[in-house]
């Protein structure tokens, strides 16, 4: 059950991830971007990331593509404008070194990892804990970053003539 | 039987069309959607390492998922600040294509 369910939304996120660098029209991009995060969500449930899976709904699939959207409509690109795929052989030769690196690189990891035997549930709670323990200063480091860029935002979206 | 390898190798094929996606893609949007992808895919292996590299014994702490939290605030505020500068590049140049804004390179 649980390896059908991988295998069902592994092959959802790299479907529509595929589809979403291939899409020619940017909006239809944005919406096969939305699916495979749905598909993410979906794995992250069967890591027992439960919480992180509710924020990648929330904040990826809810926030930030709708930003992401706006922005395509804002912009609002003539049809013409539309480009299509461009293909170099050097980006193919880069792109299947890494692939292959990586793919290498798991290998030699063989049985040195194992699933531990008291299951990790990312319940609310249990991240909590750590998130306002441990990790207390760089949470508040990351208010401090989102502060700034709500400003950083705010002063470069100004128009001139408001000023 | 689903083990870490098959959790790296998806994220791992992920990342991969995230790169080709930045380097084939000239809508600095979609560049940035790319960027996107590469960055949920290194979440995918941040928690799949959390479930199967966590100690034998004793309480299991989720670091790898705090991180991923600290992934996604950071990636919010990247995207922020980054579209603003996608429309003011539209707003004063009139494109939104990255090969029209090569001034500055070399």
């Amino acid at each position: 059950m649980e390896a059908l369910v991988f295998w069902i939304a592994a092959a959802a996120m790299v479907g529509f991830t595929l589809l979403t660098i291939a899409a020619r029209n940017p909006v239809y991009s944005a919406c096969f971007m939305i699916l495979s995060f749905a598909a993410t969500a979906a794995l992250f449930v069967l890591l027992d990331a439960y919480l992180i899976a509710a924020v990648e709904v929330l904040v990826y699939a809810g926030a930030i593509m709708v930003l992401f959207l706006f922005v395509i409509m804002l912009v609002n690109l003539r049809e013409s404008e539309h480009e299509g795929l461009r293909l170099n052989p050097l980006m193919v030769l880069a792109a299947g070194t890494f692939l292959a690196l990586m793919s290498r690189a798991v290998k030699d990891l063989g049985s040195a990892v194992q699933e531990a035997p008291n299951a990790l549930v990312g319940t609310p709670g249990t991240l909590a804990d750590t998130l306002f323990s441990r990790y207390a200063v760089p949470f508040e480091a990351v208010s401090g970053l989102l502060l700034a860029a709500i400003l950083g935002t705010v002063v470069l979206a100004r128009r001139k003539e408001d000023a | 039987m689903i083990t870490v390898q098959h959790w790296l190798v998806l994220s791992g094929m992920v990342f991969t069309l995230g790169l080709c996606g930045v380097m084939m893609r000239r809508n600095v949007i979609l560049v940035m959607m790319s960027i996107e992808i590469m960055l949920n895919a290194a979440n995918l292996a941040l928690v799949a390492f959390n479930k199967h590299l966590a100690p034998v014994a004793g309480a299991v702490p989720p670091d790898g998922q705090v991180l991923v939290f600290f992934t996604i605030a950071v990636a919010a505020a990247e995207v922020a600040v980054a579209l603003v500068i996608a429309m003011l590049l539209f707003r004063r140049l009139d494109t939104v294509n990255v090969d029209d804004v090569a001034n500055l390179r070399w």
